[in-house]
C-alpha cells in the first residue's frame, strides 16, 4: 500500500525513537544521544524524498503541482470574471464551429460507404469536352464492348433512369425509377432488409417485371409496412412485382424511390436502346477484379474506349473530343460537397486562429497587470518552470472550459451544417454526433492552451527588478507592446480573407439574382402534368387542349400554355442538344453539325411566359398533324446560322433518325430565353408545335393575382378530364428559380455568418489592444495635456494608431487571400479568383470598423483628468 | 557492543543489500531498525547499512511485492512499522541465494585457480 506523507515521517520517527533508546541503555546521556541518532541517521529530508520517490515518480508530483496551480487559477479566475468570459466564449466560437464543420467532413468525405468491400468499387463516367457534356454516359452496345474486353474490372454493373407513372401506392403518380440489369445489385455490393434483390434471373425479355423498393421510399411512404412483398404495381404500361426492399444506401447516381428491371420498360426493349451506339442513357458502375489496381483499369478502360472510338468514327466525332475516366464511388458522390465543406474547414479554421489571437491579447494584457505578482514570485524563488506552470494551469482552465462550451455548442451545430451539406451530397443526411466532436474538441483546447501560456513574457532574473516589485502601476515593454499589435493586425488580415470571400460569394449570389432571365417569374404558375411515356396519341393531345381551355376560363387566368420543359427545374433532363442540318448553312470543313435544344410548345406558351417575339409568326392552332410542319428559333440560332436575316421560312431537320427525316419550316423567331440556367447565355432551341410533335406533359398558367390560389381548381379541372392523371409540382417560376439559387445563398449566408463573428472578434480585439494601450499611457497623456497638447492631438494619434493596425492588417489579408486564392483554384476546379468589388468591399468595411473600434479609447485619451493623471503615482 | 572501526568496514556488493534484508526477515517482522542492526551484528560489525540505503532499498521491496508492512509498537513505547516477508519476497530470497552461490564459486574459480582445481 503506497505511504502518504505522515507515514514517512511516522517511520523516521520511530526509527530515531528507537536508536535513541539503544543509546540511552547503552549509558549515554539523553541529549547526547539524540544528537548522535541524528547524526547517524543522515540529512532527513533527502532520505524522506529517495523514500517517497519509490512511490511516487516525478511525473505525478508534476501533475499534483499543477493540480494545486488549477486551483489557484479557478480563485484567481473568479475574481476577473468578465476577462473569463470573454475568453472562455470567444474560444468556444472557434472550437464549437471547428468541432462541428469537421464531424461533418469525417461524416461525408472520410465515412465508408455502406456498400460491401466498398474501395473496390469503381464509377465511370463518358463525357465530351468539345461540346461541353460532363456526362455523356454509355449506350447499350458500348456497355457490350467493355463487357467483353475489359479484364480488371470483374463485373459491371449499369443504372439508367426513365419515368414511370405508378399506380399502386396510393394516388397515381409519376415516379423516377432505376431500370437496373441483373448484375447492378452484386456489383454494388448492396443487401436487401427485406425479401430479395435483383438477380442475373431477371434479366432477359421473359423474365417477369420485378422491383426493389428504396430504403427511403420504403420507411418514409410506407411506413416500413413488411407486407408489401409481393404487391403489384403498374409502371406505365407495364406490371411489377415489389420483390425487395433495398437496405440503406447512398441513391447513386439518381435519388429513385423503386428500382426494377429491363424488363419493365418498353424504352429497354427497344431496337433505339440495344443496337443505337449514340444512344447513351445509362450509366456504368465496376467492381475491381482482385489483384487489380484502380490505375491499371484506368489504363485498360482508356485503352479500350479508344479502340472503339476508332472502330465506330461515326458515333464519337473528333469535335466532341470524348473522354473516359473513372474514380472511386466513393470520391464521385461525395465530389459536390467537396468544394463547399473544404471551404467551410479553411474558414473555421480561419475564425479559430483568430478567436486565439483575439484571446492571447486579452492573456498577454492580464499578464502585463500581474506583472508585479509575478515579479515578486520571482524574487521569492519561484523558477521560470513555476511561473510557466501557473500560466499554464490558467490557461488550461480557460481553454478547457471553452472546450466544454464548445463542444456543447457543436452538438446542434453538426445538424445545421449537415442540413446545408445535404444540399451537396445525401451522405450529409445521416451525419451524427459521435465521439470526434470530443477529441477535436479537447485536441483544440490544447493546443490553444499551450499557445496560450507561452504569449507573455516571464520576468527576467537578468533584467533590472525595475517596476515589477516597487509600484503597482502598469507599464508596457515595447515588446509586449509589439505583441499586442501583432495579433491584432493578424485578427484583422484573416478577418479580411473571411470578408472579402463572403464578399464574393455574396457578389455572385446578386449577379444570379439580379440577372434577368427573360421570362414573366412572377405570376406564371408550372405544374407538371406529365403523360405516359411516348403516348402522341390524338386522345392525349386532346386532353391537354381541353384542360389549357378549361383553365383559361377560370377567373383570374390571363393565359394557360403546354410545353415541355419548366425552366430550370427540368435542366439537364435532355442532354446537351440534339444536332440538326439546315437548308443554306454548310458546316465548314470538320466543324460539326450545330447542337439545338428541343421544346415543345403550345400556340400561347411565348405570351404567356412573356417571351416577346422578334419576326414572323407564332404558332396557330392550324400547325397541327397533316399540316405544314413548322418550327420556331431563339434569336441566336437564327443569327448565327442566316447571318442575312434571312431565317424565315428556310428548313431544318434532326439528324437523329428517331425524328423521321421530316423538314421542318422556320415560321418565326423568338428572343433568347435560357431555361438551363439561372444566367442566361446565348441558346440555340427549336421550338415545336404541340400539336404536331405531342405531348408535352408541363402547363404554364399566367395570374393576375396569386398564382397559388388557382391550383386547387386546377387539379379539380385536370381530374375531371382523366381521373388517374398526376398533378405534381406546382411552383411559380419565381419559386423555381428561387431553388435553383438556394444552394448559392446558403453558402454565401454560412460564409458571411463566418466573416461577421471574425469581424466582431477583430474589432473587439483592435479595440481592447487600444484600450489597454490608452489606460496604461494615462500618466503620459496628462503630462502632455498638461504642457499644452491640444486633445484632439491625443485623440488624432490614438486614432491613427487603430489605423495602422488596420492598414497593415488589411495589406498583410489582401496578400493572403490571393495566396488563399491561388491555392484554392490549383485543388479546386469551381473557385474562381475575387474580384476587385468584394476586395474593396471588405478593406472599406475592415478599415471603418478598426476606426470605429478605435473612437473610444481615443476619445478617453482626450479626456484624462490632468490631476488626477499626474498624482496616479 | 563492540565497535569495528571505519576502515576495517565493508562496502556492500551492489544488489546484496535486497538478499540481505530478506534473509534478515526470514526470523519473522522487524522494523527498519532492527534489520540494520541485525545485519550489522550478524556479519560481526563488518557490514554496516547506511539507512540512506536501507529505507529506500524496503520501500523497494515493498512497491514489489516482496514484503508487507504494517504499524506496531516498538520497544520504545513509539509507533514504527515492521516489515514482513511475503511467499514471492521467500521466493525471491530462495532465486537470490542460487544466484550468490554462482557469483561466489565463479569469482572464487578466478581468484584461486588451483584451489578449485584440487576440489
Amino acid at each position: 500500500m503506497r505511504p502518504d506523507e505522515r507515514d514517512l515521517d511516522d517511520e523516521i520517527r520511530g526509527h530515531l525513537a528507537i536508536s535513541v533508546k539503544d543509546r540511552i541503555e547503552r549509558g549515554e546521556d539523553p541529549e547526547a544521544a539524540r544528537l548522535a541518532a541524528l547524526r547517524e541517521f543522515g540529512y532527513v529530508p533527502a532520505l524522506r524524498e529517495s523514500m517517497r520517490r519509490v512511490w511516487y515518480s516525478r511525473w505525478f508530483d508534476a501533475a499534483a503541482a499543477l493540480g494545486q496551480d488549477i486551483r489557484v487559477a479557478f480563485r484567481s479566475l473568479r475574481r476577473a470574471r468578465g476577462l473569463a468570459a470573454t475568453v472562455v466564449v470567444t474560444l468556444a466560437l472557434g472550437i464549437g464551429a471547428n468541432a462541428a464543420i469537421f464531424s461533418v467532413v469525417r461524416g461525408v468525405l472520410l465515412r465508408p460507404l455502406a456498400n460491401r468491400d466498398e474501395a473496390r468499387l469503381i464509377y465511370i463516367r463518358q463525357s465530351a469536352p468539345g461540346i461541353g457534356a460532363r456526362n455523356l454516359t454509355f449506350s447499350v452496345p458500348e456497355i457490350a464492348d467493355f463487357k467483353a474486353r475489359v479484364t480488371t474490372i470483374s463485373a459491371f454493373g449499369d443504372f439508367s433512369t426513365i419515368s414511370f407513372t405508378m399506380v399502386g401506392f396510393g394516388e397515381p403518380r409519376i415516379v423516377q425509377a432505376g431500370v437496373v440489369s441483373g448484375s447492378f445489385f452484386d456489383v454494388m455490393g448492396l443487401r436487401p432488409v427485406l425479401g430479395r434483390l435483383l438477380n442475373s434471373g431477371d434479366d432477359g425479355l421473359n423474365a417477369a417485371g420485378a422491383a426493389v423498393l428504396t430504403h427511403r421510399f420504403w420507411t418514409n411512404s410506407l411506413n416500413s409496412d413488411p407486407t408489401v412483398i409481393g404487391k403489384k404495381i403498374d409502371l406505365g404500361p407495364r406490371t411489377a412485382t415489389v420483390v425487395g426492399v433495398l437496405e440503406p444506401s447512398v441513391p447513386y447516381p439518381a435519388d429513385t424511390e423503386i428500382i426494377a428491371n429491363i424488363v419493365t420498360s418498353p424504352h429497354h426493349l427497344g431496337a433505339t436502346m440495344i443496337t443505337g451506339r449514340t444512344h447513351r442513357m445509362t450509366e456504368l458502375f465496376g467492381r475491381l477484379a482482385h489483384g487489380a489496381t484502380l490505375e491499371a483499369a484506368r489504363t485498360e478502360l482508356s485503352a479500350v474506349h479508344a479502340a472503339m472510338v476508332s472502330e465506330h468514327p461515326d458515333a464519337y466525332s473528333a469535335k466532341a473530343d470524348m473522354q473516359l475516366s473513372a474514380r472511386p464511388l466513393r470520391e464521385q458522390i461525395t465530389a459536390p460537397a467537396r468544394t463547399i465543406l473544404l471551404l467551410l474547414l479553411a474558414a473555421s479554421a480561419v475564425v479559430f486562429v483568430i478567436a486565439c489571437s483575439n484571446v492571447a491579447n486579452l492573456i498577454l494584457a492580464r499578464s502585463v497587470r500581474r506583472e508585479g505578482e509575478l515579479a515578486v514570485r520571482a524574487a521569492l524563488g519561484a523558477s521560470r518552470g513555476a511561473l510557466r506552470r501557473t500560466l499554464l494551469a490558467e490557461s488550461l482552465v480557460l481553454c478547457g472550459a471553452g472546450a466544454v462550451l464548445g463542444v456543447l455548442l457543436a452538438r446542434p451545430l453538426v445538424a445545421v451544417v449537415a442540413g446545408f451539406a445535404a444540399r451537396f451530397s445525401v451522405r450529409a443526411l445521416d451525419v451524427t454526433v459521435d465521439a470526434s466532436l470530443l477529441w477535436v474538441g479537447a485536441g483544440l483546447a490544447m493546443a490553444a492552451a499551450v499557445l496560450l501560456a507561452y504569449v507573455p513574457r516571464l520576468p527576467s532574473p537578468h533584467a533590472p527588478t525595475g517596476g515589477g516589485l516597487v509600484s503597482a502601476g502598469v507599464r508596457i515593454t515595447p515588446g509586449t507592446n509589439r505583441r499586442l499589435r501583432v495579433f491584432a493586425t493578424t485578427q484583422i488580415a484573416l478577418s479580411f480573407v473571411l470578408l472579402a470571400g463572403a464578399g464574393m460569394l455574396v457578389a455572385t449570389l446578386v449577379a444570379l439574382q439580379t440577372a434577368s432571365t427573360g421570362f414573366d417569374t412572377r405570376r406564371v404558375l408550372a405544374l407538371d402534368v406529365p403523360a405516359a411515356v411516348g403516348d402522341m396519341s390524338a386522345k392525349s393531345i386532346d386532353f391537354y387542349q381541353e384542360a389549357t381551355r378549361r383553365i383559361g376560363e377560370l377567373p383570374g387566368v390571363e393565359g394557360v400554355a403546354v410545353g415541355s420543359f419548366v425552366p430550370w427545374r427540368d435542366a439537364g433532363s435532355f442532354g446537351s442538344g440534339m444536332p440538326f442540318i439546315v437548308e443554306g448553312y454548310t458546316p465548314a470543313d470538320g466543324e460539326e453539325n450545330p447542337l439545338a435544344r428541343i421544346r415543345i410548345v403550345s400556340p400561347d406558351f411565348f405570351a404567356v411566359l412573356g417571351v416577346p417575339m422578334v419576326a414572323g409568326r407564332t404558332f396557330t392552332d392550324a400547325d397541327r398533324r397533316g399540316n405544314d410542319n413548322v418550327v420556331m428559333v431563339s434569336q441566336t440560332l437564327a443569327q448565327r446560322l442566316f447571318p442575312n436575316g434571312d431565317a424565315l421560312n428556310r428548313h431544318l431537320a434532326w439528324t437523329d433518325p428517331m425524328f423521321g427525316k421530316i423538314r421542318h419550316r422556320i415560321v418565326g423567331v423568338v428572343e433568347d430565353v435560357d431555361d438551363e440556367n439561372v444566367v442566361p447565355g446565348p441558346v440555340l432551341t427549336v421550338y415545336h408545335p404541340f400539336a404536331q410533335m405531342g405531348v408535352g406533359g408541363r402547363v404554364f398558367v399566367h395570374t393576375s393575382g396569386d398564382p397559388y390560389a388557382l391550383l386547387p381548381p386546377v387539379r379539380r379541372i385536370i381530374r375531371e378530364l382523366s381521373p388517374n392523371q398526376p398533378v405534381e409540382r406546382a411552383a411559380t417560376l419565381e419559386d423555381v428559380r428561387a431553388q435553383v439559387l438556394a444552394p448559392d445563398r446558403l453558402n454565401a449566408f454560412v460564409m458571411s455568418g463566418f466573416a461577421g463573428v471574425a469581424l466582431l472578434i477583430a474589432v473587439v480585439g483592435v479595440a481592447g489592444v487600444l484600450a489597454f494601450s490608452v489606460s496604461a499611457r494615462v500618466r503620459e497623456f496628462g503630462v502632455r495635456l498638461a504642457i499644452g497638447s491640444p486633445p484632439h492631438s491625443l485623440l488624432m494619434g490614438v486614432l491613427s494608431e487603430g489605423a495602422v493596425i488596420a492598414a497593415i492588417g488589411i495589406v498583410a489579408g489582401a496578400v493572403s487571400s490571393y495566396a488563399f486564392a491561388g491555392v484554392a483554384t490549383a485543388y479546386l476546379a469551381s473557385f474562381h479568383l475575387p474580384g476587385v468589388l468584394p476586395i474593396l468591399g471588405a478593406a472599406v468595411v475592415l478599415a471603418g470598423a478598426a476606426v470605429l473600434a478605435s473612437l473610444m479609447p481615443a476619445a478617453r485619451a482626450s479626456r484624462v483628468d490632468v490631476l488626477q493623471a499626474l498624482r496616479s503615482e | 557492543m563492540a565497535r569495528t572501526p571505519d576502515d576495517k568496514r565493508l562496502e556492500l556488493l551492489q544488489g546484496t543489500l535486497d538478499m540481505l534484508v530478506l534473509r534478515t526477515l526470514q526470523w519473522g517482522p522487524q522494523h527498519g531498525h532492527g534489520i540494520g542492526q541485525a545485519i550489522a551484528s550478524q556479519s560481526d560489525d563488518l557490514l554496516k547499512v547506511e539507512t540512506g540505503s536501507l529505507y529506500p532499498a524496503l520501500h523497494r521491496l515493498e512497491k514489489r511485492g516482496w514484503l508487507k508492512s504494517e504499524w506496531g509498537i516498538s520497544e520504545a513505547n513509539q509507533k514504527a512499522k515492521y516489515y514482513r516477508m511475503t511467499a514471492a519476497g521467500r521466493a525471491q530470497l530462495l532465486r537470490e541465494q542460487d544466484r550468490w552461490s554462482l557469483l561466489v564459486d565463479a569469482i572464487g574459480r578466478i581468484m584461486n585457480p588451483a584451489r578449485t582445481v584440487k576440489e
